[in-house]
């Protein structure tokens, strides 16, 4: 009887999983866009609900109605207008499509930031929270009604989309969006719809889930993009398998509850599965899967967005840049104490941001884990330095970090695109919850500024120095990255795997050196992060608070450009500095990030259209009237042309002629 | 009379301009050839008439009305169609979904399947199994499951054995005779100058040719080896 009440509670919670996967896996196959916001918004949508019902005291289930029929369909619409076709237009890849989901993650979050803060809310149930006691069992009403919700509505919807022709034509536009147009479908208003369903699904995830749990910007949205376990075991095809799969999960970890060894030991590992179930599941299901049926074929790799510059500068230019860019650097140090100190985060952010710009931008592999090897370097280093010289312990953690990265790197040989980016996501996300959650790991952690042979670096001055001789290292890792062989070999590998290993390129190594050598330098930006600040915080490694957004910032300020991933540090610190708010960076990264589609080129782009207004407002209007085509000519026919047709004309007259009998 | 008319037509990629002001006027009915060598600009052409790529300078006329407002689905329902270079299918699709894309729901398949009978034993499949030469014949099914007016066809033969491009040029005929007009690019000459009425050849955006098939032979195309052209 108590496994079978452990049963039923567990059943809540695999009703959340399941609602909140199958829809990811919906959008997914409505609109062919791995929809890395979704989570986003849910939270936003409880948000809404919660301002409406809790702040306005507007009735339950007309706040419901308002956030389902209203705000989330009016979201979809405006997505799928103002994000997604700007994308299909251009032709962009699905690697694209990614970032841009992953900006809308990051503007969503960020806005639920600065609008409500941090502070833990709680929703109203939509459904009556009653617990009943048939026998001696014990059945939670809410659950129950939760996965009612999922199975009904899936059925329903799958049932309208089976028996009418908009389901073919939503299959139609996600394979080929330009053949559906040409078989004389309307893609862009069957886009819209697939758009309306994702975000009515995400709205209803969030409603119903932020009632089990408490509701804050990142604690809701991690909760969902850990359902992406769901969609994955489901092969990103079957919905039934994404239910069942739901249903597992939450079984499972019910069940769990029974089976928890007596060993304090062996407890504290088995409560750390317990609580991050889903996560594990995700890992494993990618690591054991060789492929996923991934929309429309291939989902390519991040070339498109690594490559803006359609020459290379030349070396003087480059060099007098350069030489601009060192100057800048020194500047803090005229700074205040304050000042200085925030200043000091920018080279530590800068090195792990060059450390997606050498796996993302040079090598063309997405990688959305990176604050986790981070993270471990800077665990590392505060574990040895309690024992040995700190850069010793510095020199330690940075391998360190790349025998991870090595290690890591090693399932990324087969695979890419967006099966490699929930491949990076999923492990960090699992040290994450495995080592930079657990006590036993950061616990007894020494995050001393390291000296020098004796010359003390602890000063705010003398440790800024030491950061920017650091950052220099960085740069000279990324020059031989970029040039010679080497270079040539990672940018054939980003352009095209087989067209690379078909010459004779060793993908596999390269790859898992691409990996190694950018762990390495994570964890180097993560070690000095910590020096930075002198603690060690599990949040500033977090995937959803750090991962997602550092990937953001480097493919909006430039992913194949080091000295872009620098002015992306500072952009950061700038920002938060001004406003004062941790997170207030999210909202303009996640903007040019979700904007990909109408500025390819960022915030360089950005930058470069506003010079151009500010100094010559005129230019930006000739850009238009260019845009113009001039009014057509009226329709005559040449002298070619008509000698041609009088021909055919002939012709035709004559077969006529002929076939008719005299 | 004439289909359509195209003035001063300009297009192209990015910052790549393909069609540098072309006059090409189709007429309506019969079988209009557009030749050239790799790059001239035809499959260009092809998909600005079809709306995918925009129309970067001059106009188009589809048979007095103006094309350059109206999006690629409209002119595909106001009987235009498209048959792309390679594989004109989804790939992801049942054979059945995809004649019903094509045609519409509850239309009725079996001009398709006539034409094509090995279609209909395949009609659960996967399009993206099939042969190329079957995923070509899905394709051109297309072209009977509405009322086509204006058919552009984009080298349907790349790369098909000799018997299923017969087939396939059968139906193509088979269509024009029965008042579609039809514009063709092909690399198969023959197959080309053997039912054409009309041949305009391009060469690097611009028209280098235009006149009867006949006039063709024994004079050299720019861009291609006589022999071709003499065949």
């Amino acid at each position: 009887m108590l496994a079978l009440n452990y049963a039923l509670a567990g059943l809540g919670l695999g009703a959340i999983a399941a609602l909140s996967g199958v829809g990811i896996l919906l959008t997914y196959r409505a609109t062919g866009v791995f929809n890395v916001a979704h989570g986003a918004i849910a939270m936003i949508a409880a948000y809404l609900f919660w301002q409406l019902t809790d702040q306005w005291g507007v009735p339950v289930w007309i706040a419901a109605a308002l956030v389902l029929l209203v705000f989330a369909p009016g979201l979809g619409i405006a997505l799928e207008r103002v994000v997604f076709r700007p994308l299909h237009r251009r032709s962009a890849t699905a690697a694209e499509s990614l970032v841009a989901t992953i900006g809308l993650l990051v503007l969503l979050v960020g806005i639920a930031y600065v609008v409500w803060g941090a502070q833990a809310r709680h929703p109203a149930s939509l459904f009556s929270q009653r617990v009943l006691h048939p026998g001696s069992l014990t059945v939670h009403l809410d659950s129950v009604a939760d996965l009612a919700v999922v199975v009904v509505g899936t059925l329903l919807l799958g049932l309208a989309l089976r028996l009418t022709p908009l389901g073919t034509q939503i299959r139609a536009v996600v394979d080929r969006r330009d053949l559906a147009q040409l078989s004389g479908v309307d893609a862009d208003r069957v886009a819209a719809v697939g758009w309306v369903i994702g975000c009515v699904f995400a709205a209803l995830t969030g409603i119903l889930i932020a009632s089990q749990i408490s509701l804050d910007p990142f604690g809701l949205t991690l909760v969902v993009l850990e359902t992406f376990a769901m969609p994955v075991i489901a092969g990103l095809t079957s919905i039934p398998v994404a239910i069942g799969a739901g249903i597992a999960l939450g079984l499972g970890q019910s069940q769990m509850n029974l089976w928890a060894p007596s060993n304090a030991q062996l407890l504290s590992v088995w409560n750390a599965l317990h609580a991050n179930l889903p996560i594990v599941m995700l890992l494993v299901a990618l690591l054991v899967r060789s492929r996923l049926a991934e929309a429309g074929g291939d989902a390519g790799s991040a070339v498109t967005f690594a490559r803006r510059r359609a020459t290379e500068p030349s070396v003087r230019r480059m060099a007098a840049q350069y030489a601009v860019a060192a100057v800048a650097m020194l500047v803090p140090l005229t700074f205040g104490d304050v000042a200085l100190r925030q200043a000091q985060q920018i080279p530590a952010l800068a090195i792990i941001f060059i450390s997606i710009v050498a796996v993302t931008g040079y090598s063309g592999q997405i990688s959305l884990g990176q604050a986790g090897y981070a993270g471990l370097g800077a665990l590392f280093f505060g574990k040895v330095s309690t024992s040995t010289p700190q850069l010793v312990a510095l020199l330690v953690a940075v391998l360190a970090a790349g025998i991870v990265g090595f290690l890591t790197g090693y399932p990324a040989i087969r695979r890419r695109g967006l099966f490699l980016a929930l491949t990076t996501f999923a492990v960090g996300a699992f040290v994450s919850r495995f080592v930079f959650s657990q006590p036993s790991f950061t616990d007894n952690v020494n995050v001393q500024r390291p000296s020098l042979f004796g010359l003390s670096l602890r000063g705010d001055h003398a440790f800024y120095l030491f950061e920017l001789s650091m950052l220099a290292i960085a740069f000279l890792v990324m020059f031989n990255l970029r040039n010679g062989a080497l270079g040539r070999s990672l940018v054939a590998i980003r352009d095209s795997e087989e067209g690379a290993s078909s010459v004779g390129v060793d993908v596999r190594v390269l790859k898992v050196l691409i990996f190694t050598v950018s762990a390495m330098l994570a964890g180097l930006g993560g070690a000095l992060l910590v020096q930075q600040g002198q603690s060690f915080e599990a949040t500033t490694f977090d995937p959803l608070a750090a991962s997602l957004p550092w990937f953001a910032v480097v493919v909006v300020f430039g992913a194949d450009s080091a000295a872009a991933a620098v002015v992306g540090a500072a952009f950061i610190v700038l920002v938060n500095g001004l406003t004062g708010q941790d997170n207030a960076y999210l909202i303009p990264v996640g903007l040019l990030a979700a904007f990909l589609g109408r500025l390819p080129g960022g915030a360089a782009e950005l930058g470069r259209l506003l010079a151009e207004w500010l100094t010559t407002p005129t230019a930006l209007l000739r850009r238009y009237q260019a845009a113009v085509p001039p009014p057509p000519p009226a329709p005559v026919l040449s002298a070619r042309g008509r000698a041609a047709l009088d021909r055919v004309r002939s012709l035709r007259e004559a077969r006529q002629q002929e076939a008719t009998p005299s | 009379m004439i289909e359509l008319s195209l003035r001063g037509m300009r297009a192209g990629y990015g910052a790549v301009e393909v069609l540098h002001g072309l006059d090409l006027d189709v007429p309506s009915g019969g079988l209009t050839a557009l030749l050239g060598p790799n790059g001239a600009g035809k499959s260009t052409l092809l998909s600005v008439v079809a709306g995918l790529l925009p129309l970067r300078g001059g106009s188009m006329t589809w048979s007095g009305t103006d094309l350059a407002a109206m999006p690629p689905d409209a002119r595909a329902r106001a009987g235009m169609l498209l048959i792309p270079e390679r594989r004109g299918i989804f790939a992801t699709m049942s054979v059945r979904d995809n004649l019903e894309v094509f045609a519409g729901r509850g239309a009725d398949l079996d001009p398709a399947l006539l034409a094509f009978p090995v279609l209909a034993e395949r009609l659960t499949q996967l399009a993206g199994s099939l042969s190329g030469g079957e995923q070509q014949m899905l394709a051109m099914s297309r072209a009977l499951l509405r009322d086509t007016r204006l058919l552009l066809l984009d080298e349907i033969s790349f790369g098909l054995a000799p018997r299923v491009t017969r087939q396939l040029f059968d139906v193509v005929r088979d269509l024009a005779l029965a008042g579609t007009t039809v514009v063709l690019v092909e690399q198969h000459l023959s197959h080309a100058l053997r039912m054409a009425d009309l041949v305009y050849v391009l060469a690097r955006g611009e028209l280098a040719f235009a006149g009867e098939p006949g006039e063709l032979r024994g004079r050299a195309l720019p861009g291609y080896v006589s022999r071709a052209a003499t065949s």
